[in-house]
């Protein structure tokens, strides 16, 4: 059997290796992956490198500030930027419908800004084609330009009558049908491995790489399914190839941009205009901490001085103005925090809905799953926005404790009297060391594995169901 | 043993009665032509021994054999020839003898294919053209050698001389009269009658599906009835 289902399967490849259109179509794939490869690994890698520079410059220039008071330091603020992981160079993802850098000050949650305009201009826009888009969208059409005749050929030529009449039965035809494209794909799957190879050199995780060439695998296996399945059932060439199209037409693109529009009618998110004027609101309320007189702030004078037993904020042996900005920049944080985590969890909520549609499309969901494995999907940017809140909230807090701890409170409320008053409220430089280092990572593995499990078992589940309805048309194979 | 058994077949395609209770034997080393019109049912007949359709009532058995029970075994029996030469236009001769008959399980080395397109009579410098710069005739060739080369006990062949010349008939003729002698049991199918009675030991006459006529040859041949044959071609034609 196994020597009838390879002598098949090596037929196919000498004719596809005969055809011109095969070759043709297989050399302009070739060369749209290679030239979309190299474009995507250089803007990657370029954006990589600039944003760990970026990274480190903001570092060395918060570092570098000379001595202030420290409450100049929370509002001279800092930069992270999310450098992009390895496996972006495979499927950037939302990196570029996404911020990827942020201003981090006192009182403020900022939103993430666009730091790549100049290479977008450079390429007039066609950055967007990368080469997960390319295996997601142009793959399966040159799957379907060489194997939408895969059977119906035999059938249309008359020549599948004599092949069953070898004794070879319609399973055994179907099965080696199904390696020969299945190993077409494989083959395709070359470049994407070698870039894995790559990534993994630049410190990608073996164990994620590995996963993206196994979910592009089980995705490439689908359609290899689902074509053979249509060639199988057609009587003519062109019925195959038109229902082929149409399949590709709906699962490629109509099914991604229902997905869209049902998760944003089913979750609707509010714009983030209505969503800071909410917050503003309630900061309103809370206070920034500037006025430490404020009536919201007397109760926690009332228990300072209480436990320290003292009736003057003079004779506090902290500085009440910084213990303010704590106090307030905690409180702050709290409903900044809630409302980025409603925000996020609105969003994640629609990706969820989007990806729930990988049911209806095989695209959706090795979309969903490259962008999980490669450490470029929306989970990610959230993760980025948290880690820089971190970094946000750890080194204001940290400038408020120095506030608090190391100026006096006389010298901080008369510090406006003379110049000499103001340099006595200037911290040493060296407490601006409180800024931890900021160096963005993705998910770990596990947790990225986990997140690609939906899309995999949809995929899966498409494997199963085609194979199951093709071994069903291979056994009911006639002439 | 009867080679091939058709025991009062009826068969049915698209909802259309085409073959009606059509009873045939074959023994080993007979060669039997199958004559009739476009659409009496002849290759279906065939189709049918090789277990592509299934009867709607009666049988078929090769090698005693149901068909139904045992499709493998039957097509593995069987060299079937299609009408039309149905081969690889991508593939030169030898690529599509070493191609089918890998599949039956037949290893042949490049000897074993010059000699069968020896007895064919297909041109040296042609054997390594691809079959798309072949005419009609050379591809028959190819085929008919394809179906000598599977060595199998029983040859179906589906109008097998086919677009070949006078001169190219005759030597098909004989090389079917020296396979059968050979020990290997031939059902032909054809339009040709001058041919069918020059090398078939027995002519069914096919009529819509309904086998009207049985003439053995030589004894029968003069009782030929010439009138029903004509009759046959003529009324389908008409029809």
């Amino acid at each position: 059997m196994m020597g009838q289902l390879t002598t098949i399967a090596r037929a196919e490849w000498r004719l596809w290796l005969r055809s011109r259109l095969a070759f043709g179509a297989l050399l302009i794939f070739a060369l749209l992956l290679t030239s979309t490869s190299v474009v995507t690994a250089l803007r990657m890698s370029e954006a990589h490198h600039g944003r760990t520079e970026q990274q480190a410059g903001a570092e060395a220039t918060f570092l570098s500030q000379p001595d202030r008071h420290p409450h100049r330091m929370v509002h001279y603020g800092h930069y992270v930027f999310r450098a992009p992981p390895p496996l972006s160079m495979l499927d950037p993802g939302v990196d570029s419908v996404t911020g990827q850098s942020m201003f981090l000050e006192g009182h403020r949650q900022n939103t993430a800004m666009f730091a790549d305009v100049r290479a977008s201009a450079e390429l007039g826009g066609f950055e967007d084609l990368t080469t997960a888009l390319v295996y997601q969208l142009f793959l399966p059409l040159l799957l379907i330009a060489i194997g939408h005749g895969l059977i119906v050929r035999e059938r249309e030529e008359n020549t599948l009558v004599p092949l069953l009449a070898q004794g070879v039965t319609g399973m055994q035809l179907y099965a080696a049908k199904w390696v020969a494209l299945a190993g077409a794909s494989l083959a395709l799957l070359l470049p994407l491995a070698v870039m894995c190879a790559v990534a993994i050199g630049r410190g990608a995780a073996p164990l994620a790489s590995a996963g993206v060439v196994g979910i592009y695998t089980a995705y490439l296996l689908v359609w290899c399914s689902l074509i053979l399945l249509v060639s199988s059932t057609v009587r003519s060439r062109s019925l195959a190839l038109g229902i082929l199209t149409l399949l590709w037409l709906g699962t490629a693109l109509i099914v991604p941009r229902i997905a869209v529009e049902s998760a944003s009618s089913a979750i609707p998110v509010p714009g983030k205009l209505q969503t800071d004027l909410n917050m503003q609101a309630e900061l309103r309320e809370v206070g920034d901490g500037h006025d430490a007189s404020a009536p919201g702030f007397q109760q926690l004078q009332a228990n300072l001085l209480a436990q320290y037993d003292v009736t003057r904020l003079e004779d506090l042996p902290v500085n009440f103005r910084g213990v303010v900005s704590q106090a307030a920049e905690a409180d702050l944080t709290e409903v900044m925090n809630r409302h980025a985590e409603e925000r996020m969890a609105l969003e994640a909520g629609q990706a969820r809905v989007a990806a729930s549609f990988g049911w209806l499309s095989p695209v959706v969901a090795v979309a969903a799953g490259s962008r999980a494995l490669s450490g470029t999907d929306l989970a990610t940017h959230h993760r980025f926005l948290r880690e820089a809140e971190v970094v946000r909230f750890d080194f204001v807090q940290g400038l408020n404790r120095v506030h608090a701890e190391q100026l006096p409170y006389s010298d901080d409320i008369n510090r406006n009297i003379d110049a000499e008053a103001a340099k006595r409220t200037r911290m040493s430089a060296e407490n601006w060391k409180v800024l931890d280092a900021f160096s963005f990572r993705p998910a770990a593995t596990s947790e990225r594995l986990s997140r690609a499990n939906t899309p995999a078992a949809m995929l899966f589940a498409w494997l199963a169901m085609l194979t199951a309805i093709g071994a069903l048309a291979a056994r009911r194979m006639q002439p | 043993m009867p080679m091939l058994i058709a025991k009062e077949l009826s068969v049915e395609r698209s909802s259309q009665q085409v073959l009606k209770d059509v009873s045939l034997q074959l023994e080993q080393g007979e060669i039997h032509a199958l004559l009739g019109g476009n659409g009496a049912g002849k290759s279906t007949t065939l189709l049918t021994f090789l277990g592509f359709l299934t009867p709607v009532s009666g049988s078929v058995h090769v090698q005693g054999r149901d068909v139904s029970e045992d499709v493998g075994a039957a097509r593995r029996a069987i060299a079937y020839l299609p009408e039309g030469a149905t081969l690889y236009a991508h593939l030169n001769a030898y690529e599509n003898l070493r191609y089918f008959l890998s599949l039956a399980g037949t290893d042949t080395d490049r000897q074993v294919l010059d000699v069968a397109l020896d007895r064919v009579a297909l041109q040296a410098e042609a054997r390594e053209m691809r079959m798309q710069t072949y005419s009609k005739g050379m591809r028959q060739k190819v085929a008919i050698a394809m179906a000598i080369l599977r060595e199998a006990p029983i040859l179906l062949l589906d109008e097998p001389t086919s677009g070949l010349d006078p001169a190219a008939i005759d030597d098909f003729n004989r090389l079917v009269r020296d396979l059968a002698e050979g020990g290997r049991t031939i059902l032909l199918v054809t339009h040709d009658v001058y041919g069918a009675c020059h090398v078939a030991d027995r002519i069914h006459l096919l009529h819509r599906g309904e086998l009207v006529g049985t003439f053995d040859r030589p004894s029968d041949m003069d009782r030929i009835d010439t009138e029903a044959v004509h009759a046959a071609f003529a009324t389908h034609a008409a029809a």
